[in-house]
């Protein structure tokens, strides 16, 4: 019913919060439309024009009771069939982080610090103490033998489709918030904590702009089309600007992604001085 | 009229011009890295659209500019320890921020001298200036916004001034008591004229490779040359 | 009661530092007027940002000088400047000294039958203390670098770095709460202690029990936050860490600050309060109304009881649901499930106090004043806020909408076509108790009607913008997103429909104050009302009543069968 306004959703998970936003919406609808059909025709009928002498004791029935154990029932199967079931699946059943693909996420004014283990699959040390804005904005400690493969981007997140993605998620000043509107994922990114989320891509950002195009709101941009990650946390000036991208590859294309990346990364102390 | 007041100036500047080479002298010289040049990793720029559409070519760190021969770009070379005052310019030291880089990427400004920050990128920038002694100023200039202006009212060597959109820009700027310094350009090249007589150090300065300093004594209207060689610090 | 002879006062302590709850009373109800009006002419200014990004603002765009608006072009940090004041401002110094301490102090007294409050000398203080507190926040704006500018919130570390408009902001919210925890302590043992003979506690109007509840609110869910605010100015002046944590990097430069401190800390601490707080908006709201349907439908209240026991219910439940607001944190399933249940446990009281309100029109004989305009627009009105609110109150489907504009749209919904409709029918209904004449009519339907479909075009696109994903707090309105690319131009709208707003507000400015001198005369009882207030003279005398008011009945006793009248006061014998 919402798809009108949602973003179009392009994760495992998407498809279930948007019910859930739907169910709501019609609970809404309904007890409004309800109320306030109820609400005219009381203004009407019982205007003093209408009706110039009031009865004392008003409404009589349990119409009302029924409507509020109504309610009361809704909101329970709202909150168990859906709410709590759908929250835990966000935040309790990760997947393995071997079947997945795992990178870290630094929140920073205003950028997102894209970092990827590389080959070796493990994350190098970071020491605050090392950070070049220009150079190292996550303060990779170079020496660590982890951390040489270690690939970083700023704004720039690249992912292959229908692989369990999980981000873990910091900030190195105040709080942002990760936002992807296409992947209905958000999470604060708070100073001090490393935060886990994860979410499933199902549609490459190529296959997205292909159906695009045949949505009339979108079917003008849809060549253009990114997945956009937004910071929903006011975090200083620029916020508004805050503005990352999602790529979602085929596995190929991501791994050729990968290796071009890699490819940058320098060897030898030297190089890593300058860079 | 216009023209007759231009002809006074004019004059005005030679005379003191005139006044100030007759007891000053000019220094210049090379600076140059010694080393093998490093392979760079391009700039990030992807990560704003609005920067990557503006260059062609793959846009490398300025932290290293070197031309032919290794001479090396954006050295501040200045004279120390002048004592004196000197009047602050009255035309503005100009930041630009074009292409999503700071143009240039190393200055000196006077104390009291007018600093202008352009944007002539037509895109978000987040001017942040980092001093320790000056006040310190973070201002975003959204797209349409193309000026400001500062000024620094006391002394302070080098300090930088980054965006906070773009974390790759980066500034550095030193605030003079006097005009005697300059940057040099990838040839290398620098020249710092009008120096009074006397005996100095002079300091290059390179922001990852700190300081060099040599001496030099300057004498009425000559000119010494000093030259100075760069290379990563060893450990 | 009274003695008769009152020594006669100066101008200064009959006006100004009074100690009579009538006349402290309007001092807080102008303040807060006031300070709607600052507060919106803010929000006026931000729509022009959100309307037409980056272009300077016309006529008035050079007042705000080169640090603020280059060329007239809103800088973003003027942006939130303007945003975290907006909020500040018609929260605390808008709002709450209305409600509570204008409604609260002018009508609580009379509808229970005292002669003042409790304590009249902390009423003073508490007044003067809310006074240097709105002396403090608008002296912010001319500090350097502006005043607050990280949300009314003022989430930490964001704060903690922040231009030295943030420590007059703390400094003001600590004038603030100790006035409300001064003036709650007095609205309790007044409530308590000085009811009139007869008076128990179930024949007090809704708006006395609405207005008791609130000030437990006050007095339990401020301290928290006085705490934090005098930690969090700690934090800025002493160098302590109570919300930086370690290993912070701030533009490039590792912060030099001991560390170990928690920025959670501090949403918890500030929506310990700030849950509450949205009661406290709403609770004397709904007191209003009540009194305002109740008077106008000339019959009771339907299910008075139940609106009182939901009443404090709903006070009970407001201190459990605080962390709803921090769904995305990064909280467990536990601590999840905890709170979205307590926030659907909340909304029943609520369901039942609209319910009951909607229910009191049926068998009416409604009178169209405008009073009753305003309380009968708040039942819809707040009815969206409220249902807005169960999206958000759920966890999973707050993923996608929290902190977009689907959050703005419910809370304003619940505050301003809500809260301040209900305030507005207030003032209507009450300004002849306070200068014994009415204010006009047809400037009261001028004002309502336009005020109802602008507040509308102001707020429900809203909805439609936070659901297509629209964060809040953008200083462009979302311009940079092409995800936001669809719903940009309702901005437009929006804006207009707010400047709309501000001509809809001349009305009642002109009606408020013409009033005062050309209004029509009224006797005291000018709306035949039951309860203790029209009992008195208007505009009462020092110390009220001119005979102690004795109750017979319960508070809403219109169109009793066989009675004389359609209304039989709580004093009338028998």
């Amino acid at each position: 019913m919402m798809d009108l306004f949602f973003p179009p959703g392009a994760s495992a998970h998407a498809a279930g919060i948007d019910r859930m936003v739907d169910w709501v919406h019609v609970l809404m609808l309904i007890l409004f439309i309800g109320w306030g059909a109820y609400f005219i025709y009381a203004v009407a009928r019982f205007r003093q024009g209408k009706n110039p002498k009031a009865n004392y004791k008003g409404a009589k029935g349990s119409a009302s009771k029924y409507a509020e154990i109504g309610v009361a029932v809704a909101e329970v199967i709202l909150l168990v069939g859906f709410s709590i079931p759908l929250w835990a699946d966000r935040v309790d059943e990760f997947p393995a982080e071997s079947d997945s693909v795992v990178v870290r996420v630094v929140a920073q004014q205003f950028a997102w610090n894209i970092w990827y283990p590389g080959a070796d699959g493990v994350f190098g040390n970071a020491d605050p103490s090392l950070v070049d804005e220009e150079t190292n904005p996550i303060g990779l400690d170079r020496s660590d033998e982890a951390a040489k493969d270690d690939i970083t981007t700023i704004n720039q997140l690249h992912l292959p489709v229908d692989k369990p993605a999980i981000i873990h998620l910091t900030s190195k000043d105040v709080i942002h918030s990760f936002n992807l509107p296409n992947m209905r994922i958000k999470q604060d990114a708070v100073p001090g904590l490393s935060i886990p989320m994860w979410f499933v891509p199902t549609k490459t950002t190529a296959e997205m702009r292909e159906e695009l195009k045949s949505k009339p709101r979108y079917a003008d941009t849809a060549d253009e089309f990114v997945y956009e990650i937004a910071c929903a946390q006011l975090c200083g000036n620029s916020h508004y600007s805050m503005r990352g991208f999602l790529t979602v590859h085929t596995p190929e294309e991501y791994q050729a992604w990968l290796d071009e990346e890699a490819s940058y990364l320098g060897g030898g102390e030297e190089e890593d001085f300058w860079n | 009229m216009r023209f007759g007041r231009n002809l006074f100036a004019l004059a005005t500047v030679s005379a003191l011009l005139l006044s100030a080479t007759a007891v000053a002298g000019t220094v210049t010289g090379t600076v140059k890295f010694e080393g093998n040049a490093p392979k760079l990793r391009p700039l990030k720029m992807d990560a704003d659209p609005g920067c990557a559409k503006k260059h062609s070519t793959p846009q490398m760190p300025e932290v290293l500019a070197l031309g032919d021969g290794n001479t090396m770009g954006n050295i501040f070379v200045y004279v120390k320890g002048v004592s004196g005052n000197f009047p602050a310019p009255s035309e503005a030291a100009v930041l630009d921020q074009k292409g999503c880089k700071y143009v240039p990427h190393v200055m000196g400004v006077m104390v009291g001298q007018t600093f202008k920050v352009l944007n002539s990128d037509g895109l978000l920038h987040n001017v942040h200036s980092l001093p320790k002694v000056n006040q310190s100023f973070n201002r975003a200039m959204p797209a349409t916004v193309t000026e400001a202006e500062y000024t620094f009212d006391k002394e302070e060597f080098m300090f930088k001034i980054k965006c906070d959109v773009h974390p790759w820009m980066g500034a550095y700027v030193g605030v003079m008591t006097h005009p005697f310094f300059d940057v040099t350009g990838t040839d290398g090249k620098f020249e710092i004229s009008g120096v009074p007589a006397g005996n100095y150090e002079i300091e290059a300065w390179h922001e990852k490779l700190g300081t060099k300093t040599s001496t030099v004594t300057v004498g009425d209207s000559d000119t010494q040359t000093v030259d100075f060689a760069m290379s990563v610090p060893k450990k | 009661m009274s003695d008769g002879h009152h020594e006669e006062l100066g101008f200064w302590r009959k006006y100004v530092f009074s100690t009579d709850h009538k006349v402290i009373g309007i001092q807080y109800s102008v303040t807060g007027l006031a300070f709607l009006f600052f507060g919106f002419c803010l929000m006026m200014l931000m729509r022009w940002q959100l309307a037409y990004p980056n272009q300077p603002i016309p006529l008035i765009g050079g007042l705000f000088g080169d640090a603020r608006a280059p060329g007239g072009i809103m800088l973003p940090d003027f942006y939130n400047e303007l945003g975290a004041m907006h909020g500040t401002i018609m929260v605390f110094l808008g709002v709450v000294p209305l409600a509570v301490g204008g409604f609260g102090n002018l009508i609580l007294p009379l509808q229970i039958g005292a002669a003042d409050m409790a304590f009249p000398k902390l009423n003073m203080l508490s007044y003067w203390s809310l006074f240097l507190g709105g002396v403090t926040m608008f002296g912010s704006f001319f500090l350097e670098g502006g005043a607050a500018q990280s949300g009314w919130t003022s989430y930490a570390p964001l704060s903690n770095i922040a231009p030295s408009g943030q420590t007059a902001w703390l400094i003001g919210m600590i004038f603030l709460i100790t006035s409300s925890l001064l003036g709650s302590v007095n609205f309790i043992v007044t409530t308590i202690q000085l009811r009139a003979q007869g008076l128990s506690f179930f024949r007090l109007p809704f708006f006395c029990w609405a207005q008791f509840v609130t000030a437990f609110l006050l007095l339990l869910a401020f301290p928290p936050l006085e705490a934090a605010g005098v930690l969090q100015l700690m934090d800025r002046l002493a160098d302590t860490s109570f919300f930086m944590p370690d290993g912070l990097v701030i533009s490039g430069e590792a912060l030099d600050i001991s560390g170990g401190g928690s920025p959670l800390l501090w949403q918890h601490l500030f929506w310990f309060l700030a849950h509450p707080e949205v009661y406290v908006l709403i609770l004397p709201a709904m007191g209003i109304v009540a009194e305002v349907i109740a008077n106008n439908t000339r019959k009771p209240l339907w299910g008075y009881r139940a609106m009182v026991y939901s009443v404090i219910f709903l006070g009970f439940m407001s201190f459990i649901v605080w962390a709803h607001h921090m769904f995305i944190t990064g909280m467990g399933t536990a601590m999840a499930t905890f709170f979205q249940t307590t926030t659907m446990i909340i909304s029943i009281p609520s369901v039942i106090i609209l319910t009951a309100l909607l229910l009191s029109l049926w068998g009416g004989s409604i009178r169209f004043n405008t009073p009753m305009l305003f309380a009968l627009a708040f039942l819809p009105m707040f009815g969206i806020g409220g249902l807005t609110g169960l999206p958000l109150g759920l966890a999973a489907p707050d993923i996608a909408l929290h902190d977009t504009y689907y959050v703005i749209g419910h809370f304003h919904y619940v505050v301003a076509p809500g809260t301040i409709f209900a305030l507005f029918a207030g003032v209507y209904y009450w300004y002849p108790k306070a200068t014994g004449r009415k204010m006009s009519e047809t400037l009261g339907k001028l004002h309502f009607w336009p005020s109802l479909i602008f507040m509308n075009g102001i707020f429900f696109p809203m909805l439609i913008q936070g659901l297509n994903g629209v964060s809040r707090r953008l200083a462009d309105g979302g311009a940079t997103y092409d995800f936001a690319g669809a719903v940009g131009p309702l901005n437009r709208m929006q804006s207009w429909s707010a400047w709309g707003l501000a001509l809809a507000q001349i009305p009642f400015i002109i009606n408020f104050f013409m009033s005062l001198r050309a209004g029509e005369k009224v006797g005291d009882n000018p709306w035949d009302a039951t309860t203790l207030e029209w009992a008195a003279p208007s505009p009462p005398p020092h110390g009220n009543f001119t005979t102690e008011p004795v109750v017979y009945r319960g508070p809403y006793e219109y169109s009793v069968p066989g009675a004389e009248n359609d209304f039989t006061p709580q004093t009338q014998e028998g």
